[in-house]
């Protein structure tokens, strides 16, 4: 296993007497996504503007490829690519203006910016908007300019703060392309993510954040295994001991009993679902592998909010 | 030792990126960014100075009788180093920040907060430059045309006395533009603060006061020292006391302003 080029230990972070991050560890290495995911409030962002540098910690350290971010903070952000979430882009400039002056942000300075910048136009088909001013570009255009601009001055670290919120399908798939790339190339990246679907087909590990705490982390199947068990059961609205059934396995330790839509949705060992199966043999359900949305709504549901 | 940081931040590569960032924007925009606001002090002396001024006898200044019209040229020197760098930092700062979300996208690099502030002030600082330089070539116009009687080669410096005194108007600004909640608040700085300021600085009519208590406070304005620095020089060639009042009151007024920039803007921008 390589070392890690990302790593934090203990990062705190406090707002008045609210703890936003508490504690939290993590690391990324080269070559590989690390997905922070949880539910609005969990403190994703924040840790993500500790982790590059835009509001200190109130504990903790971070390194970067093994030296402490507050010692050589210069150095560091040199190493790392950002793409916040809202769209920075500079309007004044054109597409490949924008490139160029995001370089000129950083010392040393671009070895070879001209042919970077149109190396990157290529990788992220922005050739034909070269000249044309940004307002031209679609959202997913819009977002592979963002992702482009960060990581034109060769980072080793690039952060992605939701990097496909808004877009279409489409744009979506085309943009979880572009990260598999870089990932490929020997980036490390470090993602937020409200999409399930997205965190657990991109990250090759998961940080699952929950008021500030981390609750679970690993690999994707990992971490739905620890956090959710084996199975999820979904028992439609028309079944008619659909309420029973909850009460049942209510009664057996079922915490993350949820209602979506009228249908049931309960997390459930495999002893469980055999004990189950035996109680309510004439009843209906449907079995399938928890995935990150149940995860998703069982953390919401701990945190006190409806799903 | 952070407020050292903030302070020195001026010389930083970073401070130069960003002041270079809003150079080439405004040479895309050039016709746009400069014709329209230097119009402004151009008519300001055509209604004011020539205009008005025919209905105005002279004025005894440093003991030489000068026309309302060159009484009032230096004063719009001094109105126009003032306005243009601080409505820039207002204004056109404001944008970057809360709009277009520019200076997100610089913080996401290297270039820290200390050096964003820096970048807008040296920026309105020049661009008060700019404006001085146009307000100044139609004063000399109006020299030969005979309207006014300056010392043209003066009008040379204009632009270097108003960078020095265009920092501390701008560093001021930025502080309304880290606190005001919206765009609409800036009627506050402009209205209550920057068009008093510019009008009671001896820019359009002479104040004497009669307490100590204002002839000090006018000591450590800038627009005043700007505008009575700009007039001695024009009128006599000498700016007299004002130089050193302009160089004292603009970091009087600079590094407080700096240091509270600094500080208000990375409670709005940052967060923290």
């Amino acid at each position: 296993m390589t070392t890690a080029i990302l790593e934090a230990r203990g990062l705190t972070k406090k707002y008045g007497n609210r703890v936003v991050v508490d504690r939290l560890d993590l690391s990324c290495r080269r070559g590989t996504v690390l997905g922070l995911l949880g539910p609005n409030g969990a403190g994703k962002t924040t840790t993500l503007r500790m982790l590059y540098g835009f509001v200190p910690p109130d504990d903790g350290s971070i390194y970067y490829a093994g030296k402490r971010f507050s010692e050589c903070r210069a150095e560091a952000k040199r190493s790392i690519g950002v793409s916040t979430q809202d769209d920075s882009l500079d309007y004044d400039f054109t597409v490949a203006q924008n490139l160029f002056i995001y370089a000129s942000y950083f010392r040393p300075r671009v070895d070879d910016l001209e042919r970077r910048v149109a190396e990157l136009l290529d990788q992220f088909e922005l050739a034909p908007y070269a000249n044309a001013s940004p307002h031209v570009l679609s959202g997913g255009f819009i977002r592979r300019l963002l992702i482009a601009r960060s990581i034109v001055h060769r980072p080793s670290v690039l952060f992605l703060d939701e990097p496909t919120t808004g877009l279409d399908p489409s744009a979506r798939l085309d943009v979880w392309e572009l990260i598999d790339a870089l990932r490929a190339e020997g980036l490390a990246v470090v993602l937020t993510t409200h999409y399930m679907d997205e965190a657990e087909r991109l990250s090759d590990e998961l940080l699952v954040i929950h008021e500030g705490r981390n609750v679970a982390h690993g690999e994707p199947h990992h971490v739905i295994d620890s956090v959710l068990g084996d199975h999820v059961i979904i028992v439609p609205r028309s079944e008619p001991a659909r309420e029973e059934i909850a009460a049942w396995l209510h009664a057996r330790g079922a915490e993350q009993v949820a209602t979506v839509l009228g249908e049931l949705r309960v997390p459930v060992s495999k002893e469980d679902l055999a004990a189950l199966t035996a109680r309510f043999t004439e009843a209906t359900w449907q079995v399938r592998p928890p995935n990150l949305d149940d995860l998703f709504i069982a953390l919401a549901r701990r945190n006190g909010r409806s799903v | 030792m952070s407020g050292l940081r903030s302070l020195t931040a001026v010389a930083d590569w970073r401070s130069w990126a960003v002041f270079r960032r809003n150079a080439l924007v405004f040479l895309r925009n050039w016709r746009t960014a400069v014709i329209p606001p230097a119009m402004e002090p151009v008519i300001f002396f055509v209604a004011f100075g020539i205009g008005f001024g025919g209905y105005i006898e002279d004025i005894a200044y440093r003991g030489v009788e000068i026309n309302y019209a060159t009484y009032v040229a230096a004063g719009l020197i001094a109105y126009t180093g003032f306005g243009t760098p601080y409505y820039e930092a207002l204004y056109s700062a404001y944008v970057r920040m809360f709009y277009q979300k520019t200076w997100d996208g610089l913080l996401a690099t290297q270039v820290e907060l200390p050096s964003v502030v820096w970048g807008e002030i040296l920026w309105g600082a020049v661009r008060g430059m700019v404006n001085i330089s146009i307000v100044s070539s139609v004063v000399a116009v109006f020299d030969v045309l005979g309207v006014v009687d300056v010392k043209v080669q003066f009008l040379l410096v204009m632009p270097l006395l108003g960078f020095v005194a265009g920092c501390a108007f701008a560093s001021f600004a930025l502080i309304f533009t880290a606190i005001v909640p919206a765009i609409d608040h800036m009627n506050y700085p402009v209205f209550l603060i920057g068009w008093p300021l510019s009008l009671v600085s001896n820019t359009f009519f002479p104040i004497e006061p009669k307490s100590e208590a204002l002839w000090a406070l006018m000591q450590v304005n800038p627009v005043y020292q700007l505008a009575e620095c700009a007039r001695g020089l024009l009128v006599l060639g000498n700016p007299g006391s004002h130089l050193v009042g302009l160089l004292g009151s603009t970091l009087i007024f600079l590094v407080p302003c700096t240091l509270l920039s600094v500080r208000l803007t990375r409670r709005r921008v940052l967060g923290d």
